[in-house]
This record gives structure tokens, C-alpha cells and sequence, in this order.
């Protein structure tokens, strides 16, 4: 048979329960704002009914915990979505700060910004072009030497900034592998946590701050994560080098080789060229430092290489003003690598320019012809100079405007997928207000209760007698 | 019904888009370029390399052609000196030869004759611009000498056969000189020899036997002559109509790179408009939604 004093806990119970509850809101209020925190549910129980003559007397509820309303699978899909969108948005960063190197070649030709390659090019070949009304004038071919030089500086400049772009990417990862360490360590220290507080069970706000920094990580360098038991978390990176097993982490190294900066794991394996293929700003930058601008470097070489080359090899077969047999007119590396950088003018005095057929006199200029029709032959590659350099710089630009395209797109998907996240596991204020709201007048109704119980205790004490206790 | 609750922020990221647009919109107008970063059309970018490289060439070769016509027009003049010159030779000697004159007159033709030769071989020698026109490719070296110790005298050639052409940025190849031994010693009409053997001819005081012969290659030099002077004339007419070609092909690419790369101003202010309506209604968006985005704890 139930009692009076059953009665009495069920009610002391209900407020408990209430009053644990309105914790639970208060603290959804409290958070709504805060980054990856999720939303908790308190969870109502009916404690076990008691059996008492075949009947069975409900014994109130209990609040069995706040639940965090997350899913897993989602917080995964945003943690690789979010590799994809940084690594592809720190490589559009850099590569528009590599486009505006080139960016003159945007501009019209009046207003050539003094260093520009394409300008070179034509500036030289004009040169020569000029010199064919009097090649024996010591100022046409003094003109011829000077554009020479500006075509070898503008190399140099493109070739020199390209290189100081790459420096600066190469600092940057540094940074973000000191980022990467320092985050690790901290999703180390959570796994310990996690696993010496809740077992297999969500671990509520542990959870969402490790989600949070797995999240963080996403955003530095591509990784994997794998579930361990004790809900712990072991990360790899992409490719699988270990960042973190259960409550320790594996710190990546770097250092310095061949002048850029090399990224080892924590057994000593360098695994740059992976960790540049697998996503995060660290994939981004470092796939601009070691495939996009070596490309570009490389495309460089290619083109001061062979357009000084196929000049020299020309001038050599030439007269110059004084009836020697021609020389060099630029310096240039023996292969193409690391031309584009230390290309220059090699002569100084104007006479060495062989205008004129070999043994011809100093007003000839059919080697100058010759040399002058370089610049419709397909010299570099099969293309000409000025198609060469064309090509060059339309690749780039389409290069970053694909680029730009994908960090779009790739950012519209993380934006749905975060809407969905949002929509499960943010704090709803009004769920809020309508939850307290509930709970309000569930407390006030349990409160009711309790005094009703009271008066019928107190009846029941008094025997009727209402007076004697109140 | 789930939904996100930070819908603001999302709001706010759509005024970020377009403030963004506005501001690339702003810029286009501001620089009057369409084309301003090589990802913004990249095709565009390369077609303008290949104009510019293609009207700096245009630009340079102007200059070429202007100082080269320069030179042959020079050459032409000289050329016609030349052929006035040779006409009044071939008057003396047509004189002499008629049989009608006395010694003194003959040697007085002869003295005249020779003063013809040294002017023809002045003219010769002429030079533009510090260059000898008729050495071929010898341009720093005196085209002929004349050697008066013998009779009849001789002249040397100290050029030599080369012709040089002017290439235009089409490809055409024009020629730029015509050397002096084409012109004026020639193995078949060799002027200045026959000049010298008209002098010899006549400075005894009686026509020589070879005179008459003689006479009749002057003539023959005279017609060479003009006809090589025809030849530098098609040069001047060829670099002057390349020349106009190449303005008028300039003029084109100029209007072709402005079509390329100058931002179209109606358009982009067109643009411009709607982007700033579509800004102005999401501003009256999250006005609206910020004053209401007190939720139901305002009316707790």
C-alpha cells in the first residue's frame, strides 16, 4: 500500500528533478554563444514502480543527466569538409599574392610597369627591330643592351619575388606545425579525461570541447581519426603519421633542409609531401611552396633559358661592329635550372652585338634579321617567347581563378554542413524559454503538491482536528 | 522543425558577399579596367600580352621605317644627281664625237668629263648619318677611290655586295640598299670607268678610237642607273605603305585591347545598381530580423 510519506518523495523527488533540469537550460543560456558547444536535453527517468499486492505505485522521476544533442558521423563530415576548404582557401591566398607578381600583364601597354617580362621581351625585340635602320649607330645598339638588361632584370625581379613568396609560405608552416603540437597535446589531455570520466557514454562537454579542437586541427592539417576504446580518439594524419594515442600525443618536428622547411614525424620520417597532399592550411601552403611556385620557377627557367640561349647561339654566328665573330649577350646557367634567376647581360660594350652576317661589315644586318625572327619562331618549347610568356601567365590566372572557384564551392558545402550541425547541436533560445517554461510549472504544480501533502499529513496527524498542527 | 539558430550570422555573410561585389564593381569603374588580377579573366590576360608585345613592335618599327626611308631617300637624291650628271656627260661626248671640234675644245670636254667623274664618284661616296649608303655592308669605309696616276684613271671599290634588308613586324623583308658596285662599277655598266675612259678618250686633244664605243656604254650606264634608282624608289613606296599597314593595324589592336580589358562603364554600373538593391533590401532583412530577434525569453 502506498503511503503518505511515498507521496512526499515523489514530490521531493520531482522538485530535485525539476531544479537539476532548469540547471541544465540555464547552461544551454549560458552557452549559446560559446564555439562547438552543444546543446544538452535533460533526460527524465520514472523511477521503478514498487509492486504491492499486485499492484504496481509509480515512485516519481528522476533527472538522469543532460544529454548532448550531437552526431558524430556530421561533426566528421565538417571536420574533413573543413581540410578540404582551408587547404584549398590558404592555397588561393598565396596564389593571389603569387598572381600580383605577374600583374602587369594585365596592363595596357602605355602604362608598362617598368619590370614587366612580356614588356621584356618585346622591348628587346624592338630593340633589335630599331637597330635595323643603322646597325653600325652605337646608340641604337647601346638601346639594344639597355632593353637586353631590363629583359634580365625583369627575370630576375619575378624570378627573386617568387622566391621570397616561397620563404614566407615556408615560415608560415613552420607556425602551423607549432599550432598543430600545441593542439594535439590538447586533445591528448581530453582523451585522458574523457576516458577516465565516461566510459563509453557521450562525455557531454569534454566531448564538444574535443570535437572543437579535432575541429581546430582540421583547419591547420589534414587528419584521420579512429575510436578507441574508453571513447578514446586516436589521430593520424591523412596519410598516417601519429598525432595522438589515447592520453598522449606524437609531436611533429621540423627543420630546415635544402632551404625549405621539412616536416617529420614523431619516428623521424619526413612526411612533408604527404602532409602537403592531405588538406588544411598547412596542405595549402605547402603545396604552393613546393609544386606551384617551383612550376612557376620552373616555367621561368624554361623561357630565360632558352630565349638567352637561342640570342647567344645567334649572336655567335654573327659579326659584330668591329668584324669579330659574336659572343654571348647574356650569362646564363649550363641547364635551365636557376636561370630565370641569374640571367644577365654579359656584354657591356654595344660594338659585340653581331648585327651582321659572319664576315660581313659593321652596316650589315642580316644576322640581326635573323636574330630578329627569334621572335616568331617556336624557340621555347615550340612556342614563341611572347606566346610562351601568354601561356604562362594565362595558366597562372586560370590556376587561381579555379582555385577560387573550388575554395567556393567547397565553402558552400561547409556552410550547409554547419547549418545542419547548427540546426541539430546549437543552442535554440526559444527551446530554451518553452523548456523553462515547463519546468517552471512543473516545479510550481510539484510545489502544489507538496503543500496539498502537507495539509493531509497535518490532517492526518491532528486526527481531524485541524487547530493542533498546521 | 530544426533549423539553425544562428541564421543572423548567415544573413550577415550574404552582406559581406555583396559589399564584396560592390567594392570589386567600384574598383572596375574606378580604373576604368575590367581586367584587374590575371584570375579575373585569364584568357583575356594572355591576348593582351600578345597585343602589347605586337604594338610595342608596331611602335619600334615606325621609328625603324622613318629612319630608314630617311636613308634611301638620301640615296635616291643622290642617285638623281648622279643620272642630271651623266646626262650632261653624255651631251660632252655626243659633242665630241661629232668630228666638228678642235683639240682644245676635246680637251676642254675632257676637263669637264673629269669634273663630272669626281662629282658622280662624290656622290658615290655619300653618307647618312656617318654610314657610306653604296659600301654594301662596309658602311664605315669610303665606297670608291680613284686612282689618277694611270691613264686612263682607275677607281676601286672598297665595299662590298651585301644588301640589307628591313624586316617589318608582318615578316615582309624590304630591301634597305642597293651596294655601289650594282650601281656605279657594275661589270656591264660600269659607270665610273666609263667616265674615266671618256676623259682618257678626249684629253689628247683628239677623240680616241674607243670613244665612240665608249659613248654609247655611257648611255647604256645612264639607263642602268635609273633603273637602279626605280629600285630604291619600290623600297620607299613598300616601307611607307608597311608603315601605314601597321598604323592602321596598331589603331585596331588598341580598339581590340580596349574591348578586351576596359571595364564596359554602363554595364558595370548597372551592376553596381543592383548589387546596392540587393544590399539595401538584405540590410532591411537583418534590420527586421534583429529587432524581432528577441525571442520568446522577452515575453517570459
Amino acid at each position: 500500500m502506498a503511503t503518505l510519506n511515498t507521496a512526499f518523495s515523489i514530490a521531493t523527488g520531482a522538485l530535485e528533478a525539476e531544479q537539476a533540469a532548469v540547471n541544465v537550460i540555464a547552461n544551454n543560456t549560458a552557452n549559446a554563444n560559446t564555439p562547438g558547444y552543444t546543446n544538452q536535453l535533460p533526460e527524465w527517468q520514472a523511477n521503478d514502480p514498487v509492486t504491492i499486492g499486485e499492484v504496481a505505485y509509480g515512485q516519481g522521476v528522476t533527472m538522469t543527466g543532460p544529454s548532448s544533442q550531437r552526431d558524430l558521423v556530421l561533426e566528421q563530415r565538417i571536420q574533413q569538409q573543413m581540410q578540404l576548404q582551408q587547404g584549398t582557401d590558404a592555397r588561393q591566398g598565396a596564389l593571389e599574392q603569387v598572381q600580383n607578381i605577374f600583374s602587369s600583364a594585365a596592363a595596357a601597354s602605355s602604362s608598362h610597369a617598368s619590370l614587366d617580362i612580356g614588356a621584356g621581351i618585346s622591348g628587346f625585340f624592338s630593340a633589335l627591330s630599331q637597330l635595323q635602320s643603322n646597325p653600325a649607330d652605337n646608340s641604337l645598339r647601346q638601346s639594344v643592351l639597355s632593353a637586353a638588361s631590363t629583359l634580365a632584370n625583369s627575370f630576375q625581379s619575378a624570378s627573386s619575388q617568387l622566391a621570397q613568396q616561397q620563404g614566407s609560405l615556408d615560415q608560415q608552416s613552420g607556425t602551423i606545425v607549432t599550432q598543430v603540437n600545441s593542439l594535439t597535446q590538447a586533445i591528448a589531455q581530453l582523451n585522458a579525461q574523457i576516458s577516465q570520466t565516461s566510459g563509453n557514454t557521450d562525455a557531454g562537454q569534454l566531448e564538444d570541447q574535443r570535437q572543437y579542437d579535432i575541429q581546430q586541427l582540421s583547419k591547420l592539417i589534414g587528419v584521420h581519426q579512429i575510436k578507441t576504446e574508453d571513447n578514446g580518439l586516436t589521430i593520424t594524419t591523412s596519410s598516417g603519421a601519429l598525432l595522438v594515442s589515447k592520453g598522449q600525443s606524437f609531436s611533429l618536428q621540423t627543420s630546415v633542409s635544402g632551404g625549405v622547411t621539412h616536416i617529420y614525424d614523431y619516428q623521424g620520417s619526413d612526411i612533408t609531401a604527404s602532409v602537403s597532399g592531405g588538406g588544411g592550411q598547412l596542405g595549402g601552403i605547402l603545396t604552393v611552396r613546393d609544386q606551384d611556385i617551383p612550376q612557376m620557377q620552373s616555367a621561368l627557367d624554361t623561357l630565360a633559358f632558352d630565349l638567352g640561349t637561342t640570342i647567344n647561339n645567334q649572336n655567335a654566328l654573327g659579326s659584330d661592329a668591329n668584324g669579330a665573330a659574336g659572343g654571348p649577350v647574356f650569362n646564363l646557367p649550363g641547364t635551365a635550372s636557376g636561370a630565370a634567376s641569374s640571367i644577365s647581360v654579359a656584354i657591356t660594350d654595344p660594338a659585340k652585338i653581331a648585327a651582321a652576317a659572319s664576315g660581313n661589315g659593321s652596316s650589315d644586318d642580316t644576322n640581326l634579321e635573323s636574330m630578329l625572327q627569334l621572335q616568331n619562331q617556336g624557340i621555347i618549347g615550340g612556342e614563341t617567347p611572347s606566346g610562351y610568356y601568354s601561356r604562362f601567365v594565362s595558366t597562372l590566372g586560370s590556376l587561381v581563378s579555379q582555385i577560387s572557384t573550388e575554395n567556393t564551392a567547397q565553402q558552400a558545402s561547409l556552410t550547409q554542413l554547419q547549418t545542419q550541425r547548427n540546426s541539430l547541436s546549437a543552442v535554440n533560445l526559444n527551446d530554451q524559454a518553452a523548456a523553462l517554461e515547463n519546468l517552471q510549472q512543473a516545479y510550481q504544480a510539484a510545489s502544489k503538491v507538496f503543500t496539498i501533502l502537507d495539509t493531509i499529513m497535518a490532517s492526518a496527524i491532528n486526527l481531524g482536528v485541524q487547530t493542533s498542527v498546521a | 522543425m530544426r533549423f539553425d539558430p544562428f541564421y543572423l550570422n548567415n544573413a550577415v555573410a550574404s552582406l559581406d558577399q555583396t559589399s564584396a561585389i560592390e567594392q570589386q564593381l567600384t574598383n572596375e569603374i574606378s580604373s576604368g579596367k575590367r581586367v584587374n588580377s590575371l584570375s579575373d579573366d585569364p584568357v583575356a590576360v594572355g591576348e593582351n600580352v600578345l597585343l602589347n608585345s605586337q604594338l610595342n613592335l608596331d611602335d619600334s618599327f615606325s621609328q625603324t621605317e622613318s629612319s630608314t626611308v630617311g636613308m634611301l631617300q638620301v640615296a635616291d637624291s643622290a642617285l638623281g644627281s648622279v643620272v642630271s650628271q651623266l646626262t650632261r656627260a653624255l651631251t660632252l661626248a655626243t659633242e665630241g664625237n661629232n668630228g666638228t671640234l678642235n683639240a682644245s675644245d676635246l680637251q676642254s670636254i675632257s676637263m669637264e668629263l673629269s669634273g663630272i667623274r669626281d662629282e658622280v664618284l662624290a656622290l658615290a661616296n655619300t653618307t647618312y648619318m656617318n654610314r657610306y649608303i653604296f659600301s654594301g655592308s662596309q658602311g664605315s669605309t669610303s665606297s670608291y677611290s680613284l686612282d689618277s696616276t694611270v691613264t686612263p684613271n682607275t677607281v676601286t671599290y672598297h665595299g662590298d655586295s651585301v644588301t640589307s634588308y628591313v624586316l617589318t613586324p608582318n615578316g615582309q623583308k624590304i630591301q634597305a640598299n642597293v651596294p655601289g658596285n650594282q650601281i656605279f662599277s657594275d661589270p656591264v655598266n660600269n659607270v665610273l670607268q666609263t667616265l674615266n675612259n671618256l676623259v682618257a678618250d678626249f684629253s689628247s686633244g683628239t677623240a680616241s678610237a674607243t670613244s665612240v664605243s665608249d659613248t654609247t656604254a655611257l648611255n647604256a650606264a645612264l639607263n642602268h642607273v635609273s633603273q637602279q634608282r626605280v629600285g630604291i624608289d619600290n623600297s620607299i613606296t613598300q616601307l611607307q605603305s608597311a608603315q601605314n599597314y601597321i598604323q592602321t593595324e596598331g589603331t585596331q589592336i588598341a580598339s581590340a585591347q580596349t574591348d578586351l580589358m576596359q571595364a564596359d562603364v554602363a554595364q558595370v554600373s548597372t551592376q553596381l545598381s543592383s548589387a546596392e538593391t540587393q544590399q539595401a533590401a538584405l540590410t532591411q532583412v537583418i534590420n527586421i530580423l534583429e529587432k524581432n530577434n528577441g525571442n520568446l525569453f522577452s515575453l517570459l
